[in-house]
């Protein structure tokens, strides 16, 4: 007979298969409890994306979903199963900026450069959260413009549920605006 | 003699003509009015949200169309400031305006029937302490036949009268929490089902209804007990709006904040007696027979998008989110109101002191109706006792995505 102490020895697994910054993971067994955030961090070795309140209030642990349909969405790793993942393509803070052969990294992309400009992170905990909602908001306006009228409110309400408790917000907000306006086709003059 | 004090003596002498009447009652009377008018719950339907306290303007959806809580100020034009004490009293127990008018029966006034006169004086003193409001709360507009109020005499003819389960043998205690529960807390209004005129069925009382797509549940000893409660968990979760059965959510979150947390013990226990007895049955236990496989799809999910908040063992986090296990929602026999919050989400929520809840995403764009469904049967496997009875095609029609 199976006692709930023997039970407990055993940590049930299940295969996860992710692809992570465009490159397939190799499929592993993973714990069928694990939340993505360890995952991230002991499997994979990813370690840029954040541990921060580990409810989901935070943000600092949020990640990119690209969906099949070509939109892509914020998903929190802290509260979310590794195997929420399973079949998923994901991008992590790791993978935005473009590298040469050797894994060097030769460019920033439009939304880091703009972060370091604008001095917009200090103690850096909240950034892989920034990094991750601000690029999902310039890839949506590219695929929808909008107003530019309509660009601050919009900003506002794209990345305040992400917590920042150093620079006051001000230079986050005043980058993303920079960013969106230094990429191509994401506003229009007229609504 | 600064303007302050010159004020002070005016309201002292009577002067300040709004409020002369309740200038005249002493503060135990105030705070006994502010206690029944809490009780009551008038600000339900009296206050819009976020405006100013009973002054009027909450819409509230009826199957017969929108109908406003009014003005219930002290203001002389708008409010009730115009009224004697005859006149409040026999609106608040009749249903009757003093110029004739009968209101529509959203106003529990067939619940406040029994409100002595002494306790309908005493809130009448509160609320004419209160500050005068001078708006105009926005006119209730029916569609017909219901916009004819006269043919509300033929239903209060049919329906309105003593509430019921007066047992004359039943204790002190019973008697008081059936005032608290029948009459002023009115809780039939939405825990008992209605006929098709819009009439709570006595037949039925506290039995549980569905309101706007959330089950109000039955209150019935049997089935409290069945889904967990004891008497004591019952004054808990009224006072607190939380305890080991989970959190007070959607219409009762409101009822928290505006009535159930300012009641005193003694009433809360009355309630309690009222609701499951003097000799309460004993909560049911939720055996392991009911569990669902380990690999069950629902389970996957849980784990997936569910157990970073609510644990994987559905031990819920302190402040954060409710636990599975013992909460009364999985335990409802009807899965309605389990799929709607799984659909919905629930907003942050405040309680006493420094309790708090974390904001429940919806998960209407997370998952299918065929996910929400497999979840929902594994919840109530696993920890609400129950066997998996819904699918997809009732999560549809639970949460309005049903093809017509």
């Amino acid at each position: 007979m199976t006692t709930e102490l023997s039970k407990a020895a055993v940590i049930p697994t299940r295969p996860l298969k992710v692809t992570i910054n465009g490159e397939a993971q190799p499929i592993e067994d993973i714990p069928e409890e694990l939340m993505m955030l360890d995952y991230l961090h002991e499997y994979r070795n990813l370690t840029g994306t954040r541990f921060g309140c580990g409810r989901g209030m935070c943000r600092a642990c949020t990640v990119i979903v690209d969906k099949p349909d070509g939109s892509s969405e914020e998903v929190r790793t802290c509260i979310t199963g590794a195997h929420y993942f399973d079949g998923k393509k994901i991008r992590t803070v790791e993978g935005h900026a473009q590298r040469d052969e050797e894994g060097h990294i030769d460019a920033l992309s439009t939304v880091q450069q703009q972060f370091l400009e604008h001095f917009s992170f200090q103690c850096s905990y909240c950034a892989p959260g920034f990094v991750n909602a601000a690029t999902v908001l310039v890839e949506r306006l590219q695929r929808k413009p909008i107003a530019r009228s309509q660009l601050e409110g919009t900003i506002s309400e794209a990345l305040e549920s992400h917590i920042c408790r150093c620079t006051g917000y001000v230079r986050y907000f005043e980058a993303v605006r920079d960013a969106v306006l230094k990429t191509p086709g994401t506003t229009k003059e007229a609504s | 003699m600064n303007s302050r004090s010159i004020l002070v003596m005016a309201v002292a002498l009577g002067m300040n003509t709004t409020n002369a009447w309740s200038a005249s009652a002493d503060n135990s009377t105030l705070e006994q009015g502010r206690y029944l008018v809490r009780a009551a719950d008038c600000a339900a339907c009296h206050t819009q949200e976020g405006g100013t306290p009973y002054a009027g303007g909450r819409p509230m959806e009826t199957p017969f169309g929108i109908v406003y809580g009014t003005n219930i100020t002290p203001d002389k034009e708008y409010g009730i400031g115009a009224y004697s004490t005859d006149e409040f009293y026999h609106v608040l127990t009749e249903g009757e305006l003093p110029d004739g008018t009968q209101l529509y029966p959203a106003m529990p006034y067939t619940a406040y029937h029994s409100i002595p006169r002494q306790d309908s004086d005493a809130m009448y003193a509160y609320l004419m302490s209160l500050k005068p409001v001078n708006i105009e709360a926005p006119e209730t507009d029916l569609s017909w036949p219901f916009s004819m109020r006269w043919t509300l005499n033929f239903w209060n003819l049919m329906f309105a009268g003593e509430t019921p389960n007066n047992a004359e043998d039943q204790s002190d205690e019973w008697q008081r929490g059936r005032y608290m529960v029948d009459v002023l807390g009115h809780c039939g209004e939405c825990h008992t089902p209605r006929n098709a005129l819009g009439a709570v069925d006595t037949e039925q009382h506290l039995q549980g209804s569905v309101i706007a797509g959330y089950e109000a549940p039955s209150l019935t000893p049997d089935k409290l007990a069945a889904r967990g409660w004891t008497p004591t968990a019952l004054q808990t979760f009224l006072r607190e709006g939380i305890s080991d059965q989970g959190s007070m959510f959607n219409e009762m979150y409101l009822v928290f904040h505006h009535s159930t947390r300012y009641l005193r013990d003694e009433d809360l226990k009355a309630m309690s007696v009222y609701l499951m007895g003097e000799d309460p049955p004993d909560a049911r236990v939720v055996d392991a027979e009911h569990s669902a496989s380990a690999d069950s799809p629902g389970r996957r999910h849980y784990l997936n998008v569910c157990a970073g908040c609510h644990g994987a063992q559905g031990q819920g986090v302190p402040h954060v989110a409710v636990a599975m296990k013992g909460n009364t929602t999985l335990r409802l026999d009807h899965p309605r109101n389990l799929v709607k919050v799984i659909h919905d989400g629930i907003d942050a929520q405040k309680f006493n002191g420094f309790e708090r809840m974390q904001a429940m995403p919806g998960f209407a764009d997370k998952l299918s109706s065929a996910e929400i469904a497999e979840l929902v049967n594994f919840l109530r496997q696993s920890w609400g006792g129950l066997d998996a009875i819904i699918d997809a095609a009732a999560v549809d029609e639970l949460t309005g995505n049903s093809e017509e």
